[in-house]
């Protein structure tokens, strides 16, 4: 159950950069997430919403658009996407393959309500 | 309105940089920094029960537990420095808590340390705590089948160690169905097989520790 601890980074970047830009409410928080991370959706945004509560991340929604496992055969050139890292290519049969893509954890963007908004607005 | 704001940076961020710390101070010193992790009762401490006394190198260990010193006062037999870290519940050893740790490391006279984590084939696998590599240890009566539905800790591991081989005939266990999913995951993982109460294994594996010491340090 490492969700927790994912959590709790992700909330303590995210109330730095509040404290240092003056948001006053974060509303969506999108992430980046590798197939490969071992991460269970529903736990993190079950964590998320627990651990945001009483704080500007307080109901905002967590997106998690998953990259998928990306593989690249060094015997043949091949590169594929995978659900699980099996280790064979599924061309020729090497298990000289690399991991292209599918590691990542990436906050992407956030969609914040920034104090006296309307004094910044065009 | 809300205002999107662009990121595009590591939930992790933060962990990542005391990683970085601590690579550089192994790199800086010539330490060799090995992060154990297998499941609670694999063998993890017993491996280092054996292989302590059987290195003539100086070595450190620091203890992952989510409770109790008993894994330190272990290590602390064999005359080896050793820190305990007790998570309080935390599943798996994170950088912060390494670096908090190597301070009560004597860290200028050491060849090797190792990072006993918390037992747990999951989630240790995805911290990375600044080590040399990664050592993933499973025991025969876990089964044959743990490289499989374990694979991101069997394909990140530099090394993998099969313990318990004493157990063979008494446990349905495939060894060579193992190796191969290890091979599969991991063709350049270096693989040893050890049955470390009856002292089996571990001179092997000592050599290999030797070898990888010269590497970081490169001889």
């Amino acid at each position: 159950m490492h969700e927790m601890s994912i959590v709790e980074a992700l909330m303590e970047q995210i109330t730095k950069m509040a404290q240092e830009q003056n948001w006053e409410a974060v509303t969506r928080v999108r992430l980046k997430v590798g197939a490969m991370r071992q991460i269970v959706p529903d736990i993190l945004v079950f964590c998320f919403n627990v651990a945001s509560k009483g704080t500007i991340m307080e109901g905002a929604i967590l997106e998690m658009e998953e990259v998928p496992l990306r593989v690249k055969c060094e015997g043949c050139g091949h590169i594929w996407n995978d659900k699980e890292f099996l280790g064979l290519c599924p061309e020729c049969g090497s298990i000289d393959v690399n991991v292209l893509g599918g590691m990542e954890l990436e906050l992407t963007n956030l969609e914040v309500e920034v104090k006296h908004a309307k004094a910044r607005e065009h | 309105m809300p205002k999107l704001v662009n990121i595009k940076k590591s939930v992790m961020a933060a962990d990542e940089e005391h990683a970085s710390f601590i690579r550089n101070i192994m790199r800086e010193k010539g330490i060799l920094m090995i992060n154990m992790i297998g499941s609670p009762g694999s063998g993890k401490t017993t491996v280092l029960e054996k292989l302590l006394p059987a290195l003539d190198l100086r070595c450190a260990v620091i203890e992952g537990d989510v409770a109790t010193s008993k894994d330190a006062e272990r290590i602390a037999a064999t005359g080896t420095p050793v820190v305990q870290i007790n998570t309080q519940g935390g599943c798996h050893l994170e950088a912060h808590l390494v670096r908090k740790a190597l301070q009560d490391i004597p860290i200028d006279d050491i060849d090797v340390l190792f990072v006993e984590n918390v037992g747990n084939l999951v989630c240790p696998a995805e911290f990375d705590l600044g080590e040399s590599f990664k050592m993933a240890i499973s025991s025969v009566p876990e089964g044959d089948d743990k490289p499989l539905k374990y694979p991101s800790l069997f394909h990140k591991a530099r090394a993998v160690l099969l313990t318990k081989v004493d157990l063979l005939p008494f446990i349905k266990f495939d060894k060579s169905t193992f190796w191969n999913d290890v091979k599969k995951l991991n063709p350049k993982a270096s693989r040893f097989e050890l049955a470390a109460l009856e002292d089996k294994g571990v001179d092997e594996l000592v050599n290999s520790i030797k070898d990888w010491l010269n590497e970081v340090r490169g001889n």
